[in-house]
């Protein structure tokens, strides 16, 4: 806490430094040579003189930020050739700071240095190159708008931006990270957001303090009201209409440079479930598929815990014809059903990331190996019945059926704690942990409003788009969860 | 947010809270307790909860006149500091008695019926340890538990058709077949099922709408005594007299009577989804306890939920036969019916200083 603090002193330091000498005296500009001694070993840096009528000028640049052909046509070419005034047209810049003369190179901006004025002039050249937009992979629906945000920031919100035109919408900027000096975007409906929600996370944000910016995941982790968690406490989404819905519905976005998804906060836990699809889709389909997916993620956490208590503990609890056809599979395995089922489950584990860490090439194969080879010649061997290789692939499979990708990772992660209990004290310890789970999601927040929203309710109006799906005539209201300055949607 | 009001208990919280607490062991065991009275049983849940409604009058007009205090700090206020923190002291006992007695009491009915060969340690630890885990968030997440476990347990109230089915309905009548001794024996052991009221008056400070808390907390009775009511009926209808005198159980057994394709056993899951009843039954005393370590240390700490518990455990470990034990805690069972009497008493100490301030 004393580094943080003390960080956060020097940071303070630095940005009241340099708003005194604007105002006092024009202070000598920066030799060429001081910025040159800070960009030694940086090879990309262009030093580059061109003799043009009002003198020479030399212009400064990163090379592997900005496009040769943009540089030549915007700036080279004109210089040279100098049509007209040229000059007049970038921008003047404070050639006494050098942190900021040195922060729009990196940026990937054009630095000029006039040398008869000695002046120091700007040209916004940023033009790295860029993945063009594609489909959505980790999101893809059949219906519905294909685009998905990439990795760079402006994109992403001219993506937002196509789809809201009103000056309501804003975007503030904020930089994060001492060394990456990464962008972050709040993106919120002014007349719709609520202000409480909007002060905690712009306070939030200015308070983190990581080293690592690579991706948006990372500040999210930091921005939780509860970072011990298993579950997700913010909604995250690589597509755009799905961001825009949440915004109509009164809550923040927030989006990070080089991070390919923007963050929704605040989240709950039933929306974890739902997909952008379900909009698209008629009402009584995206209502059958969210039970699905909502009994999914219970199912996958107590089918094998039960199979685990009632074969070890409460026999009694399952038919005759059931038990004798359980036990019928399991004559021949040796081992208690907490190990069988345990091998079985960290055997899905480790395929599973096998296929996912292979090569793509190789990664087919690795299905018939786990699919087939492992999972017939174990059950032949007599390691494992064959009851439980139905049950743990089902189980599996539903916790795939989450849109949200924490959110399946976190119910495989509940689901040990389900099968450790049930080794322990069978249907008892399934439901205490069980209980466990519940106090856990009921003392969850997310940026300060109850995670659980629906079972504790805010508005029963957020009943007719929870866990069923209501035609949309009756989704009328913004949810209880955004706490919406305006809670009922217009109507024309 | 919720951390810094203190009025953070809605209407609903109260209902779920009040009805969550009564419901607990008690309606295991309640047509056992109430078999002196026969058959005539079915009806005296509404005559309990009539008397629970009456008694609830003077908590509320006591709690209306302290409304920023809760009992323990009522007693330090109308009796002094000193005859004031010793009957707190009473009352933290109380509340650490009641606490390892309705864990017991489940603890016990698990070893009977779920693992028949087990030792009670393990799960008494964990146990106490998801108790403590609910309670540490304070009594509004107590209340939102309360609330989960009213929708996860409530709709076994349709387990009960098979009873009903199978049952007899002429064993509901006559209604008064029962004499005056009868009634004092079945009410001195039955009345047990519904308390857990009382606590109103430590949570009452914490209600946002006090004028109304009359209202809700009536309601949460009422519940409570439609539940008992519910499966007083079915249990009369199902069993005999000498069963209902001798099962000690009589829920279960109604259980056992469903019949289902794909379960056979549906008592098991039963038993063990009562865990979640017990969970905020024990939850709320020990949040009691809690608040009672408080007002004797005058600071609010969360170490207090942890001593509490461990001592909890350490009384349940004590090496103390098992019916000097039953016979204790049925003790602190005929205390309690002195508790919900006790605010009356308060109620006149208070007039009475008024009127000499006055």
């Amino acid at each position: 806490m004393k580094i943080w603090k003390r960080a956060r002193q020097a940071v303070e330091n630095s940005k009241e430094k340099p708003s005194p000498p604007s105002h006092q005296k024009q202070l000598a500009p920066i030799s060429l040579d001081a910025l040159k001694k800070d960009l030694t070993d940086i090879d990309d840096a262009v030093f580059k003189e061109y003799q043009t009528k009002d003198g020479l000028v030399t212009v400064i640049y990163l090379s592997s930020l900005i496009e040769p052909v943009l540089l030549h046509k915007m700036i080279i070419f004109p210089l040279v050739n100098d049509k007209g005034s040229v000059m007049n047209t970038f921008d003047a810049i404070d050639g006494s700071n050098k942190q900021k003369l040195l922060m729009a190179i990196v940026n990937g901006d054009t630095v000029i240095f006039h040398h008869n004025k000695q002046q120091y002039l700007q040209a916004h050249t940023f033009s790295p190159p860029e993945r063009a937009i594609t489909s959505s992979e980790n999101e893809a629906t059949v219906l519905g708008p294909q685009d998905s945000f990439t990795e760079s920031l402006t994109v992403n919100l001219s993506l937002i931006k196509r789809r809201i035109h009103q000056t309501g919408l804003k975007s503030k900027d904020y930089t994060i990270g001492q060394e990456t000096n990464t962008k972050i975007s709040i993106m919120y409906i002014e007349h719709l957001v609520n202000d409480e929600n909007l002060k905690r996370l712009q306070e939030r944000i200015q308070q983190i303090d990581f080293t690592g910016y690579v991706d948006l995941v990372i500040p999210k982790q930091l921005l939780e009201d509860n970072p011990y968690s298993p579950f997700p406490q913010y909604g995250a989404t690589s597509r755009p209409d799905a961001a825009v819905n949440s915004l109509l519905d009164g809550r923040i976005i927030v989006a990070m440079e080089n991070s390919q998804t923007v963050m929704i906060c605040p989240s709950s836990f039933l929306e974890m479930f739902n997909s952008p699809e379900d909009f698209y889709n008629r009402w009584t389909t995206a209502s059958l598929l969210r039970i699905l997916r909502f009994m999914g993620f219970f199912i996958t956490i107590m089918l094998t815990p039960t199979y685990i208590s009632a074969l070890s503990y409460h026999p009694g609890i399952l038919p005759f014809e059931l038990l004798i056809m359980i036990m019928e599979s399991r004559s021949r395995v040796p081992f208690p059903p907490v190990i069988e089922v345990l091998f079985i489950e960290l055997i899905i584990e480790i395929l599973k990331e096998a296929g996912s860490r292979m090569p793509t090439k190789i990664g087919q194969t690795i299905g018939i190996v786990g699919g087939i080879v492992i999972g017939t010649a174990s059950v032949q061997a007599g390691l494992v019945s064959n009851t439980l290789i139905v049950l743990v692939a089902v189980s599996a499979l539903l916790s795939f059926l989450m849109p949200n990708y924490l959110m399946s990772n976190a119910s495989r992660f509940v689901r040990y704690i389900f099968i450790l209990a049930a080794g322990l004290f069978g249907l008892l310890g399934q439901m205490l942990a069980f209980a466990w789970l519940m106090n856990h999601l009921l003392n969850l927040t997310s940026l300060g409003t109850p995670y659980l929203t629906p079972v504790i309710p805010r508005s029963w109006s957020d009943l007719f788009d929870s866990v069923v799906r209501f035609p949309l005539t009756f989704v009328q209201k913004r949810t209880g969860m955004s706490r919406a300055k305006r809670e009922k949607k217009p109507t024309k | 947010m919720d951390v810094t009001k203190k009025k953070i208990l809605n209407g609903y919280h109260v209902i779920f809270l009040i009805q969550n607490i009564i419901v607990g062991m008690g309606l295991l065991s309640m047509n056992n307790s109430l078999s002196p009275l026969g058959y005539s049983q079915w009806w005296i849940p509404l005559l309990f909860g009539l008397v629970a409604n009456l008694t609830l009058i003077p908590m509320i007009w006591l709690g209306l006149q302290f409304k920023d205090d809760d009992l323990y700090t009522i007693h330090e206020k109308l009796l002094g500091k000193w005859i004031g923190k010793s009957l707190n002291f009473i009352l933290l006992i109380y509340a650490i008695v009641l606490f390892a007695a309705v864990i017991e009491g489940y603890l016990e009915l698990i070893q009977i019926s779920i693992l028949p060969e087990r030792t009670i340690t393990g799960h008494l630890i964990l146990f106490i340890l998801i108790t403590v885990f609910i309670v540490k968030g304070g009594i509004k997440s107590l209340a939102r538990f309360c609330m989960l476990t009213f929708f996860l347990t409530g709709w076994m109230v349709y387990f009960l058709r098979w009873g009903f089915e199978d049952g007899e309905i002429r064993h509901l009548l006559p209604l008064f077949n029962f004499t005056g001794k009868e009634l004092w024996d079945a009410t001195k052991g039955g009345f047990n099922s519904i308390i857990g009221y009382e606590l109103l008056m430590i949570f009452f400070p914490y209600i946002r709408k006090p004028e109304k808390a009359f209202k809700h907390a009536s309601m949460g009775i009422w519940f409570s005594v439609f539940f008992y009511f519910v499966v007083g009926i079915v249990a009369v209808m199902y069993f005999t007299e000498w069963q209902l005198e001798h099962l000690q159980f009589p829920v279960l057994k109604l259980f056992q009577a469903v019949d289902l394709s794909f379960v056979e056993r549906i008592d098991k899951v039963g038993v063990t989804l009562w865990v979640f009843l017990i969970l905020t039954t024990a939850g709320a005393y020990l949040w009691m306890a809690k608040k009672g370590v408080d007002s004797l240390r005058n600071k609010n700490s969360q170490y207090h939920i942890y001593s509490v518990a461990i001592l909890t455990y350490i009384v349940i470990n004590l090496p103390i036969s098992q019916t000097v034990r039953k016979t204790f805690y049925e003790k602190t069972f005929f205390f309690s019916y002195g508790f919900i009497l006790w605010p009356i008493l308060l109620c006149l100490v208070h007039l009475v200083r008024r009127r000499k301030t006055r």
